[in-house]
């Protein structure tokens, strides 16, 4: 296993001196995270293993742009990997540019603004995400996994739109509200 | 606070990469003007990192590792990226916008009343504009088809669900007629994202879809 901290400074030292140790550390603990993750939506293994492939390059491109105070690893690679689902799989026609995509985008005036969930392990996403009811996890592990869109959810749960919705923000607020109670 | 924030199944779509781009766009600029989004997405960003951290850890092959290593070579660690730029005349994009403006665009003046740029953003379900309004102008009173999403970035505008200003973000199912009228103060610019109306079929398509395109019919 590989700590949040380890995670981030293994980022950092490619960031600093293009470590190819440090990569390939990362690599063996995310890649096949990353592959097992974009499997879960149907995705075939080889199509799988490529974004994993990809989304570990980039990592390496983009390790400077890293900011442990923002973001932890895991968090971070979810957001490439995510990327690179869209522009592998779902777009497959029309490659986006990532690039734009991977900038964080930070409110201007924001400097302050840290994420609480920076410093969060594992963990503690996990634990929370057990704290959910049964309705509120199946919606929140599609749209992750499946790659649905909350409408789509809905229609495949034979629900209404509006039960799919207050699922998920019923969800969403127990985060919250979990999340700035640590944060006090 | 934002007064009027993007609902949180929307930030979920966005989060997970469901969104299509166009109403992405809408959400992205949003959350770069709006803090509380920010931290929402954020949050939401932290579970797929959780959902990641907690996949099994099953081998990819050393063989995988090597072709991968190889190919570093290639590959440059890159400086910090910034922020896109502001753009000279465009000072109000936040940035996730400034890509999508194209040297040589500038505002048309439509039917008299206010000023469009119409932005290519792949996708064709939707059609996405700047729109700009002077103080106390209003769009004609209209009707959407299909579903509306505006963010503020300029100045404010009122209409009969509220008042929004710099950040706020509207989403509008079809059947309301609503009718914005710009604040005072500076001009109201907004990015509207709206969702085209069904393409129709049959002999008569091919006459009244590009009425129907551009929003007309």
């Amino acid at each position: 296993m590989l700590s949040a901290d380890e995670a981030a400074d293994l980022i950092e030292a490619i960031a600093a001196r293009q470590d190819r140790a440090a990569f390939a550390s990362l690599f063996r603990h995310f890649a096949p995270r990353v592959k097992a993750f974009i499997m879960r939506g149907g995705t075939d293994a080889e199509a799988a293993q490529e974004v994993a492939q990809e989304a570990l390059i980039m990592v390496w491109r983009k390790a400077a742009s890293f900011d442990r105070s923002r973001a932890s690893a895991a968090t971070w690679i979810y957001t490439i990997a995510r990327n690179k689902r869209i522009d592998l799989l779902r777009r497959s026609a029309r490659p986006i540019d990532t690039e734009d995509w991977l900038v964080v985008y930070a409110p201007e005036g924001e400097e302050a603004d840290k994420s609480v969930l920076a410093g969060q392990t594992y963990t503690r996403v996990k634990e929370l995400l057990g704290g959910l009811s049964e309705d509120q996890l199946v919606v929140i592990r599609k749209a992750f996994f499946e790659d649905k869109t909350h409408t789509v959810i809905a229609e495949e749960l034979k629900l209404p739109l509006g039960t799919v919705k207050s699922r998920i923000r019923l969800a969403l607020g127990r985060l919250r509200e979990a999340l700035e109670k640590d944060e006090s | 606070m934002s007064r009027h924030p993007a609902p949180d199944e929307l930030l979920l779509d966005y989060a997970a990469g469901t969104l299509p781009e166009a109403p992405a766009l809408a959400v992205a600029l949003h959350v770069a003007l709006d803090p509380t989004a920010r931290q929402a997405v954020d949050r939401l960003n932290a579970v797929g990192g959780a959902l990641i951290e907690g996949e099994a850890e099953a081998s990819l092959g050393d063989i995988a590792l090597e072709r991968v290593m190889a190919r570093l070579d290639g590959v440059t660690v890159e400086p910090r990226t910034a922020p896109a730029a502001r753009r000279p005349g465009f000072e109000w994009a936040p940035p996730p916008l400034v890509p999508h403006l194209r040297p040589g665009m500038g505002w048309r003046r439509i039917l008299g009343k206010f000023d469009e740029i119409r932005l290519d953003v792949p996708g064709d379900a939707y059609r996405v504009s700047l729109l700009r309004l002077e103080p106390g102008h209003g769009l004609p009173k209209h009707k959407h088809r299909g579903y509306e999403y505006t963010v503020c970035l300029q100045g404010g505008y009122t209409d009969e669900t509220g008042s929004y200003s710099v950040g706020d973000f509207a989403i509008g199912p079809g059947a309301e007629r609503h009718e914005p009228i710009a604040d005072p103060g500076e001009p109201c610019i907004a990015l509207i994202v709206v969702e085209k109306p069904i393409v129709l079929t049959g002999p008569w398509g091919r006459l009244f879809n590009p009425l129907v395109s551009r929003g007309w019919i």
